[in-house]
């Protein structure tokens, strides 16, 4: 094992100083959700205090806080989040599996500049074709509904999920293929009961960085759905009331919102360092 | 003589209307063809379109004159809008530099192997996953220079409170701060990959060879990996000249319009002047700059690809 010998004192100065940039703000973050108004302006800054929900009330519309005027009450938000994200991911990976494999076994004309094609779509400022959505979708009457919303988040991933699952086939050995339209199945079949089942963590991984993508999306959600279709995100930009900025509310809803990403990501945590590096390994292979 | 045909020949007969490989391939691709292009050729043809007229999708009834480049001359003669270009470029290279440094440092630290690792990389990774808008308001909570935490902070180091985001200078600096916050954890996250994917033996033959940590890190490592790292610079430097949500939430673009992104004044001109021409030439500017910055490096890539 080649780091046995080093000391472990820097790298674990390293770790630490690190772990204190990036936990700092994340524990402000709880402890602000937690805080009244009074505490939240409290100087010097407290770090102990009697918790307070009316933050988490306020989110969820609960109680009382649900009559203050700036109150989100992110039901709605919730629910539209949910359909739009995991309709998005499961579009995307589902799409992007398809090219990724169509990608890695046939060299068909044009796949290089397919390839390319698709990583540039992530780089698209959103704010540059946002005008154009927005004519496109009042045409075809998807303005402000959670398909139009769908259609984008499923856009905004698909080049990403084509090249983490193209990297994916890449490590599994044609062979398999080969073998099995020898022995008389067809591809599809072995597409499905021998390739697919090999790649399952690669799909998991994939899932994983389009779900918080789409979970998060902001900069489209927040042009493109005015009212019914509005999401967490663009929701919580609202809290912005006539009293000023809602700051207990926001960071609750920031640790509402960060919980179904967090668990997601512990559970494919393997998948996801695989994921990368399959991705590059099988660019640089081609 | 019937059982000396080869297996495959008698199974092809068998299955005589297998799909070929062709409609598959064509099938597969076309469900992500199709909805990549209608949502970038539309859009693009109409930027371009666009670019070229002096329309107001506010006044469509008003109508629309062809300008030529007019749009483009006009915005480029403009002394304000070379200066938030020259501001992007400040914040993209410094929050780049910042995050590409600690995050290739940190993954390097997380090689070693410790318990409760996979928990501490977890918490690592929290700051990426939570929602662009909330870190923005969150620092801006953090940075207020009446009570903030930071100027706590600060005042217990004996110096005198800071404002914060009032002053451009600072406020770039405190914009860097949240954005490095949030997307180091991705350098990290791809640093590791990388790193794992060095064969160990590599580095053990260079640790029997008496090869010092430092020179392990800068010669085998570091360029070993080098492809992923590439890829990830690439992608920081791209959401980084992208960035408006941050400067939305934090600063709102000011003071005056002094921490103005190039995407954020963008999207003011679309979506708060409404002039629709005049933003699609901005946009088409905006993208001919990222095409050829990932250009450059998918070419580095390849190069890099060619040499391993």
């Amino acid at each position: 094992m080649p780091f046995h010998r080093q000391p472990i004192l820097i790298p674990a100065i390293v770790i630490g100083i690190y772990m204190i940039y990036a936990c700092g703000p994340l524990l402000w973050l709880v402890l602000s959700s937690l805080k009244d108004r009074q505490e939240l302006f409290s100087w010097p800054p407290s770090l102990f205090f009697t918790p307070d929900l009316s933050g988490y009330r306020m989110v969820f519309g609960i109680g009382e806080a649900a009559e203050t005027a700036t109150a989100l009450g992110l039901t709605d938000a919730l629910i539209n989040s949910v359909v739009i994200s995991v309709s998005g991911t499961v579009l995307a990976v589902a799409f992007g599996t398809l090219a990724g494999y169509a990608c890695s076994r046939f060299a068909f004309p044009g796949r290089d500049d397919f390839m390319f094609f698709a990583l540039s779509t992530r780089m698209i400022p959103p704010v540059a074709v946002l005008v154009f959505y927005h004519v496109m979708f009042s045409r075809l009457g998807l303005s402000d509904t959670r398909t139009g919303l769908i259609l984008v988040v499923t856009f905004i991933n698909l080049g990403l999920a084509t090249w983490i699952m193209k990297g994916f086939f890449d490590g599994v050995p044609e062979e398999i293929e080969n073998i099995a339209l020898v022995n008389g199945y067809t591809r599809l079949y072995a597409f499905w009961n021998l390739v697919l089942p090999m790649v399952r963590g690669g799909i998991a991984a994939t899932a994983g960085f389009c779900f918080i993508f789409a979970w998060n999306e902001f900069a489209f959600s927040t042009i493109l759905a005015t009212t019914q279709a509005k999401t967490l995100p663009v929701k919580i930009s609202s809290a912005t009331g006539a009293t000023g900025i809602e700051w207990a509310q926001i960071c609750a809803a920031g640790v509402v919102l960060v919980i179904p990403v967090a668990i997601f990501f512990w559970l494919i945590r393997k998948y996801l360092l695989m994921g990368m590096t399959f991705g590059v390994l099988g660019r640089s292979r081609t | 003589m019937r059982q000396a045909i080869p297996a495959g020949r008698t199974a092809a007969h068998a299955v005589p209307r297998a799909i070929s490989d062709r409609t598959i391939c064509g099938l597969f691709m076309a469900p992500a063809l199709a909805i990549l292009l209608l949502m970038v050729a539309y859009p693009f043809i109409s930027l371009l379109y666009y670019s070229t007229l002096n329309f107001s999708i506010l006044n469509p009834a008003k109508g629309s004159e062809f300008i030529g480049l007019q749009n483009y001359t006009r915005l480029l003669s403009r002394e304000s809008v070379w200066e938030r270009f020259v501001f992007t470029g400040q914040f993209v290279l410094a929050t780049v530099v910042v995050q590409f440094c600690v995050g290739v440092a940190v993954a390097y630290a997380f090689q070693r192997n410790f318990k409760g690792r996979d928990l501490l990389f977890t918490i690592a990774m929290l700051p990426m996953m939570l929602c662009p808008i909330v870190v923005g308001f969150l620092w801006r909570y953090m940075f207020n220079s009446e009570w903030g935490v930071v100027n706590y902070l600060v005042t217990l180091l004996g110096f005198g409170k800071i404002d914060w985001l009032g002053v451009p200078g600072n406020a770039l600096w405190a914009v860097v701060i949240a954005d490095a916050w949030m997307w180091t954890p991705f350098v990290i996250l791809l640093a590791t990959a990388a790193f794992r994917g060095i064969p160990t033996d590599i580095n053990e033959a260079a640790e029997i060879d008496g090869a010092s940590p430092f020179f392990r890190f800068t010669r085998v490592t570091l360029p070993m990996s080098m492809p992923i790292l590439l890829i990830a610079f690439l992608l920081r430097l791209i959401d980084a000249f992208k960035q408006s949500d941050l400067f939305f939430a934090m600063t709102g673009g000011g003071p005056g319009s002094d921490t103005e992104t190039v995407a954020f004044r963008l999207g003011k001109i679309a979506f708060s002047h409404f002039y629709t021409g005049q933003a699609s030439a901005f946009a088409v500017i905006m993208l001919v700059i990222i095409i050829g910055l990932s250009l450059i490096f998918v070419r580095l890539l390849t190069q890099q690809g060619r040499q391993d």
